[in-house]
């Protein structure tokens, strides 16, 4: 057996460094979540109880297992301290397991490592990946709003937005409010990526740190409104993108478009009064239509809202309800939304989002694309000639 | 995955110079029309002015509509039926002579000449400004012309990387097409169909003339665009070789359990009288073209 060190002598370890299997590890970091739990053991039938849950300290989050643990409750935000820790290796990923033979205590804040992401390697927007953690990006934020929501009984608030360098763009979600500011380059470390419905999100809550910096080499955000279009193969082939810009014809209208009903609890679309999630209710009228915009290289389908919808049909939720009275069928509504909205040209700027159907596009901004002929037809007409 | 597939901007000419299918294997898989000119069709865009629609087949009431498109290159046969009535009330309903913008799926139809006709069987039909329809015709351009040089840098480059196609901009799906369309048309006149496109720049830039009302009438009698040359009547000799030809389908009918003539006993009888293999194809072939012979059955021949 090889010789280990005494317990107080184990180097302290960032749980970013975890070794894959460890009989005996020093480690600290902040219970992200904890729930306790009894085995019951095969041999006797005897109950032993355990906590597991997830521990972070800001270099990564790695699963607990604690056999026997104190009775006293172990609240979510606590910081533990535990020598002498088993690592093992789960699905690819290291775990701890805190056994009898592990000395499990609280820490103080300042006892956890500083988020100034010095000790965290700089990452790019175009490298995130759903799950990762642990790094630090320097980016500018393009937008962020305040969004009101309800967690379990809480309520409370997010702060929703767009961050860019200049390798791309990323949504982020923010629960705790770090008083950013459109237009401002900032250091942001101690947050984590995930990705829900293939669109990626930089999620920070009150460990994280930003830190504001100097925003020479990082792209003015307001380049981003007016970036011109990317053709549309490109952006199926990045698997969409943040703040995108397309232009195309639109080729078709996708149904249900026009108008439509929603579950007054959570907006989804219902049939026949019925929402798939909420039953029977009484379902609130709203204007959105589903469009397909091709460029030549591919197609997206964008879904536009009840203001964009009202914009590109000028007809308003009011007018198209007063319309459906007079019509015999309501499906000659839709109809009319396609005739106005097929063989359209359009620019539209938004977060694009691929599946297994393709494109999606969120819009941000649908606006007409302007095209000069006359410099159309020069620039033809040079390449015709230029080929001789 | 099965990715809704893009609209190809084509001109006219593009599409009447397509010959070339690729039919995909399998459930629900899409078929697409080769062009010469790099496009891998199954959805096209176009822009040009329609003419009138008129109903096809004797059976009323009609469900099957056809217009032609014209634009500054030739003209295509637009058509939509039960299956696409949104589409099928929008070609009727289109004024004739104006410009317009068609979105459909390429359709390409072999008669019995084997000639090719290709029509665009409509999604949507849209009348639209001419400035938007010349917008989209230089899109048309625009995008032809791209695909003309992603062709010619592969024909001078053969050993060229789809990685260094894709760095200088090209889109996955135009270089797939691009290296298909040099494999089936390894000798097309792209520096000809290059030049025909300045007919199109002179629209886009308004100094040519909107492309002319396809008449309404004459329309239903172009289904076929290159008949075959009418063939020269039989010789005496001809007719001698056809009635011994039958004679022998008729004795190795005779002998053969099912009834049909078995086509490598016909030759093998033809040849003991000395009658060439190739000879005998080509009056084989005279006489299933006449209707006088079937092949009900590969390899097996009756009368019919």
């Amino acid at each position: 057996m090889v010789a280990t060190p005494p317990d107080e002598e184990l180097p302290e370890l960032r749980l970013r460094e975890l070794p894959a299997i460890s009989p005996r590890v020093h480690v600290l970091g902040r219970v992200v979540s904890i729930r306790r739990r009894e085995v019951i053991r095969r041999a006797d039938g005897g109950r032993r109880p355990l906590l597991s849950g997830l521990l972070s300290d800001g270099s990564a989050t790695v699963r607990f297992t604690w056999w026997d643990p104190p009775k006293e409750e172990i609240d979510r935000g606590t910081i533990l301290r535990a020598v002498g820790a088993e690592v093992r290796e789960f699905r690819g990923r290291p775990e701890l397991v805190f056994t009898w033979r592990t000395k499990v205590g609280p820490a103080g804040p300042a006892e956890l490592p500083p988020l100034d992401g010095d000790g965290l390697p700089l990452r790019t927007v175009r490298d995130l990946h759903d799950g990762d953690e642990g790094f630090r990006l320097e980016v500018r934020v393009v937008s962020v709003r305040p969004k009101p929501v309800s967690v379990g009984e809480e309520r409370r608030v997010v702060h929703e937005g767009i961050v860019a360098d200049g390798t791309g763009a990323v949504s982020f979600a923010s629960w705790s409010d770090f008083g950013l500011v459109p237009g401002e380059a900032v250091r942001i470390a101690g947050g984590y990526v995930r990705a829900f419905r293939g669109r990626r999100q930089l999620v920070l809550d009150e460990r994280g740190v930003v830190v504001r910096i100097d925003p020479t080499g990082l792209p003015d955000p307001a380049e981003w409104g007016r970036r011109p279009p990317r053709p549309i193969a490109d952006v199926e082939e990045d698997g969409g993108g943040e703040a995108t810009a397309i232009e195309g014809l639109v080729v078709g209208v996708v149904s249900p478009s026009g108008l439509v009903y929603r579950c007054p609890t959570c907006r989804r679309l219902i049939s026949s009064g019925l929402c798939r999630v909420h039953g029977q209710v009484s379902g609130v009228a709203d204007l959105r239509v589903r469009f397909v915009l091709d460029d030549g290289t591919g197609a997206a389908t964008v879904a536009a809202g009840r203001e964009a919808t009202e914009r590109l049909w000028g007809l308003t939720l009011a007018d198209a309800r007063a319309r459906l009275r007079e019509l015999p069928d309501p499906s000659v509504l839709e109809e009319q939304l396609a005739e106005a909205v097929v063989g359209r040209r359009l620019v539209v700027r938004g977060a694009a989002v691929r599946d297994d159907f393709g494109l999606t596009v969120t819009p941000e901004s649908i606006e007409p694309a302007e095209v000069d002929l006359e410099a159309a037809a020069d620039d033809l007409a040079a390449r015709l000639d230029g080929a001789r | 995955m099965s990715l809704r597939e893009p609209a190809w901007r084509v001109t006219t000419r593009e599409l009447e110079s397509s010959f070339e299918e690729e039919r995909g294997a399998g459930e629900r898989a899409a078929s697409y029309v080769l062009s010469p000119f790099g496009a891998r069709m199954n959805r096209v865009v176009l822009a040009g002015t329609l003419s009138a629609a008129e109903p096809i087949g004797r059976d009323e009431p009609s469900t099957f509509w056809r217009a032609r498109l014209t634009d500054p290159l030739g003209t295509v046969g637009v058509t939509a039926g039960a299956f696409q009535p949104r589409a099928m009330v929008q070609l009727r309903t289109a004024p004739a002579g104006r410009p317009a913008l068609v979105v459909g799926k390429v359709h390409l139809y072999r008669g019995r000449a084997e000639t090719p006709t290709i029509s665009v069987r409509a999604e949507a039909v849209r009348p639209v400004a001419e400035a938007d329809e010349r917008a989209t015709l230089a899109e048309v351009v625009r995008q032809t012309l791209d695909r003309l040089d992603l062709l010619d840098r592969l024909a001078h480059e053969p050993g060229v990387t789809d990685d260094a196609l894709r760095a200088s901009g090209a889109p996955p799906g135009w270089i797939r097409a691009a290296r298909e369309t040099l494999r089936r048309y390894p000798d097309v006149d792209r520096a000809g169909f290059r030049d025909a496109l300045r007919a199109a720049v002179r629209r886009v830039a308004g100094t040519g003339l909107a492309p002319p009302t396809p008449s309404a009438t004459g329309s239903v009698t172009v289904t076929v665009d290159r008949p075959a040359p009418p063939r020269p009547s039989p010789t005496a000799e001809d007719r001698a070789e056809e009635a011994t030809f039958l004679d022998l389908v008729d004795e190795a009918a005779g002998v053969s359990a099912d009834g049909y003539a078995d086509v490598r006993e016909l030759l093998r009888r033809l040849a003991d009288r000395g009658v060439r293999a190739d000879r005998a194809e080509a009056v084989l072939g005279r006489l299933e073209e006449g209707g006088v012979l079937e092949e009900p059955i590969v390899g097996k021949l009756r009368r019919a």
